[in-house]
C-alpha cells in the first residue's frame, strides 16, 4: 500500500489520511471511556459489597457468638434478593462453616486461611470479611459476587461507544470530503494551469491565489515566475524580431550592392569598351587611310597606341570574368572534367602556332561543381601553362587527378619557366606578375580568377616550382561538393 | 549586292562613323541608314520620323540594333519589330560591346536573327561586317514587298 501511495491522488491522500487519524482518535477515547467505566464498575461493585457484607457481619455477630444457626440462615438468606451473589459462607471462629446460602451446598465453601485469594479472581469478585463483636473476631463472613451484570454494562457502553464513533467517523466523512477542498483546490489548480501553460505554451496564463497561507504564496511565486518567462520570451522575441529586421535590412542592401555593382560592371564591360574600340579603330582606320603621310616612327606610335588598347581590353575582361565568378551563384553538378580540359586544351592548339604541344589529361576526372565557372578556371590554368611554356622545344603539359581523402587533387603541370617560390604568396594576388610585360604577356588577373573559383567551391589551390623546371599548379576540390 | 539597305541604330558617334566605315568597305553599293537611338528606331520603322521618312521597309535587308541605346534600349526596339506583323520578317542582328550572357539570352529569346560582339580589334570588326553583309544582304532572302502588305 505505501508504495502505491505515491501514485493516489492528492484528494484521496488528504481524505485518507484525515479519516485514519479521526478514527485513530475515535477508536483511542472509546477505548479509554471503556477502561475507566470498567474500573468505575468494579470499584462500585466493590464498595457495594462491603457494605452488605458490614451490614451482614453486624448482624450476624451475636448470632455467631450465640451460635444460633436459625438466627443466622436467616440472616444469609437475606442475601437471595440479591441477584449478583453467588456464594456466601459465615465460619465461626475456628473456621468451621456455620451457615451457607441457601441452594448451596456447605462444602462449597472455600476453607479460611492465610492464602486465600481475594478480590477480582477468575470470573467472580470474592470477599472475606472479619466478624467482631466489641472489637474481638468472632467469625468470617465469605461472599463472591459474578461480573455478569458488570460484563452486561461494559458490553452495552462498548457498543454505545462504537455506535457514537462509527457515526462521528461517517460525519467526518462528509466533512473531510468537504474541507479537503480547501487545501487541495488551490493545489489543483496550480496544477492544471502549470499543465496549460505547458501544453499551450501560453504565458499569459496565471494561476487563480486566494489567501496568504503557503499554498497562496506557492500560487503567487508560480504566477511571478510565469511572469518572468513570459517577460523574458516577449524580449527573445523582440529581439528576434530586430534581428531579422536588420537581416532583412542587410540582406536588402547587400542585394541593393550586387545589383549596383551588376550594373556597374556592366557599364564598365560596355562604357569602357567603347572609347577602346574607338582608340583602336581610328588607329586603324588612320594607318588604312592616311598610312602614307607617315614615317616609320609614326606608323610605330599607332601600333603602340593599337596594341596599348587590346591590352586594356584584355584587362576589362579580365576583370569582368573575375566579378562574375564572385558573384555569380555556384550551381552544383557533375561535371566530366576530362572532356573540359580536352576541349580547353583543343581551344589552345588551334589558336596557337608556336611549338609542338604534348598534353596528357587522365581520363575519368569527375568532379562536382560549376562547370562554366570550373571552365574559367581551368582556361586560365592551363592558358597559363601554355603561355609560359612557349619557349621550351616541345610544350609538355600532364594533367592527372588523384583522391586524397574527402578531396579531388587536380595537378596540372608543364615544363615551363616556372616561377621564383619566394614570390609565391603574389601568385594569385589580382595584378601581380612574377613576370615583365616583355618575358611573358599577361594581365595579372587569370590566377586571382582561378583562386576565387576554387575558394568558392570550398578547395584549395597550392602551387610548386623551380625557376626553369615547369610549374606544377594542384587544385583540390571537394569529393561531395558544398563541403567546407 | 543588290542595293537592299542596312539600318543601324547606334548612340555612339565614334561606332557610327567605324561601323560605317567598316560596312562601305564591305559592300558599297548598299546605302546605309544611321539613327541614333530606339525612339528613331520606332519612328523611323513605324512611319513617324521626320528626317529619314521611310517610303520602303522592304528595301531593308537588316537592321543592325545595339542592345545598349538611349531612351528606348535595343531590346525593346526589338520587341516592337517582332510585335508588328509590318517588321515581324525584318532579320535583326543585335550589336553589343560585352557579352553579357544574359542579354545574350534574352535578345534570342525575343527573336533576334544574330547576335554578334564588337570585337577591340578594328581589323577583326571590319571581317565580321564583311561577311555581315554578304550573309543578309546577298545569301538571306527577305519576303517581297507584297507579301508583307497582303498579310
Amino acid at each position: 500500500m505505501i508504495g502505491r501511495w505515491r501514485y493516489w491522488r492528492l484528494k484521496t491522500k488528504l481524505l485518507f489520511l484525515t479519516l485514519f487519524t479521526s478514527a485513530l482518535g475515535i477508536a483511542l477515547v472509546c477505548a479509554s471511556l471503556i477502561f475507566v467505566e470498567n474500573q468505575n464498575y468494579r470499584r462500585q461493585l466493590e464498595s457495594e459489597l462491603h457494605v452488605i457484607a458490614g451490614i451482614l457481619a453486624e448482624q450476624s455477630a451475636a448470632a455467631l457468638v450465640f451460635e444460633d444457626n436459625e438466627q443466622l440462615n436467616s440472616i444469609i438468606s437475606s442475601l437471595d434478593r440479591i441477584e449478583t451473589i453467588q456464594q456466601a459462607c459465615v465460619y465461626n471462629q475456628q473456621g468451621n462453616v456455620m451457615t451457607s446460602l441457601a441452594g448451596m451446598d456447605k462444602r462449597e465453601c472455600p476453607v479460611v486461611n492465610q492464602q486465600m485469594e481475594v478480590g477480582f479472581v477468575d470470573e467472580v469478585y470474592r470477599l472475606l470479611m472479619p466478624v467482631t463483636l466489641d472489637n474481638e473476631v468472632v467469625g468470617q463472613l465469605f461472599l463472591t459476587s459474578h461480573l455478569e451484570v458488570l460484563r452486561g454494562h461494559i458490553r452495552t457502553f462498548v457498543f454505545v461507544a462504537t455506535g457514537i464513533g462509527a457515526v462521528i467517523l461517517v460525519a467526518l466523512v462528509f466533512l473531510a470530503l468537504r474541507l479537503q477542498r480547501i487545501v487541495s483546490e488551490p493545489i489543483l489548480k496550480l496544477s492544471k494551469t502549470a499543465e496549460r501553460i505547458a501544453q499551450d505554451h501560453d504565458y499569459s496564463i496565471r494561476a487563480p491565489v486566494s489567501g496568504t497561507d503557503e499554498l497562496g504564496r506557492l500560487g503567487n511565486t508560480f504566477n511571478d515566475m510565469i511572469g518572468t518567462i513570459q517577460q523574458q520570451n516577449r524580449r527573445i522575441l523582440e529581439s528576434h524580431d530586430s534581428l531579422e529586421r536588420i537581416v532583412d535590412a542587410r540582406t536588402s542592401e547587400l542585394s541593393m550592392a550586387n545589383r549596383e555593382l551588376e550594373a556597374f560592371s556592366y557599364s564598365v564591360s560596355h562604357d569602357l569598351r567603347q572609347p577602346l574600340r574607338a582608340v583602336e579603330g581610328f588607329g586603324q582606320a588612320l594607318e588604312e587611310d592616311c598610312g602614307d603621310q607617315l614615317n616609320e616612327a609614326g606608323k610605330d606610335y599607332l601600333r603602340r597606341i593599337r596594341a596599348a588598347s587590346v591590352r586594356m581590353a584584355g584587362l576589362i575582361d579580365g576583370l569582368l570574368v573575375l566579378s562574375r565568378v564572385s558573384r555569380q551563384p555556384i550551381e552544383n553538378q557533375t561535371v566530366d572534367l576530362t572532356q573540359l580540359l580536352q576541349e580547353i586544351t583543343d581551344e589552345l592548339e588551334d589558336i596557337s602556332d608556336d611549338v609542338p604541344s604534348e598534353v596528357h589529361i587522365q581520363q575519368g576526372i569527375r568532379v562536382i561543381g560549376d562547370s562554366r565557372m570550373l571552365r574559367v578556371a581551368f582556361q586560365n590554368l592551363l592558358a597559363n601553362a601554355w603561355k609560359y611554356s612557349a619557349r621550351e622545344e616541345k610544350r609538355i603539359i600532364d594533367i592527372s587527378a588523384r583522391k586524397e581523402g574527402r578531396w579531388i587533387a587536380i595537378e596540372v603541370r608543364d615544363n615551363g619557366v616556372g616561377f621564383d617560390m619566394r614570390y609565391i604568396d603574389k601568385l594569385f594576388v589580382a595584378f601581380n606578375r612574377l613576370h615583365t610585360p616583355s618575358e611573358f604577356g599577361g594581365t595579372g588577373i587569370g590566377l586571382a580568377t582561378v583562386y576565387r573559383v576554387v575558394r568558392r567551391h570550398h578547395g584549395e589551390i597550392s602551387a610548386t616550382s623551380k625557376v626553369g623546371e615547369g610549374a606544377s599548379f594542384v587544385v583540390k576540390l571537394p569529393v561531395s561538393g558544398d563541403q567546407g | 549586292m543588290d542595293g537592299h539597305s542596312i539600318l543601324v541604330v547606334e548612340d555612339n558617334p565614334d561606332d557610327q562613323v567605324l561601323t560605317v566605315r567598316a560596312l562601305k568597305s564591305a559592300s558599297e553599293n548598299s546605302p546605309v541608314i544611321v539613327l541614333e537611338d530606339g525612339q528613331e528606331a520606332l519612328d523611323f520603322l513605324f512611319g513617324n520620323h521626320a528626317r529619314h521618312p521611310c517610303k520602303d521597309l522592304d528595301s531593308l535587308g537588316v537592321v543592325l540594333l545595339d542592345v545598349k541605346l538611349p531612351r528606348v534600349s535595343g531590346l525593346e526596339v526589338l520587341k516592337s519589330i517582332r510585335s508588328s506583323p509590318l517588321t515581324n520578317w525584318l532579320p535583326v542582328v543585335m550589336v553589343t560591346s560585352s557579352d553579357e550572357p544574359a542579354d545574350l539570352l534574352e535578345a534570342y529569346r525575343l527573336g533576334a536573327n544574330s547576335f554578334i560582339t564588337k570585337p577591340i580589334n578594328y581589323r577583326e570588326f571590319t571581317e565580321q561586317m564583311k561577311l555581315l553583309a554578304r550573309y543578309w544582304l546577298v545569301v538571306n532572302k527577305v519576303p517581297k514587298a507584297g507579301a508583307v502588305r497582303s498579310y
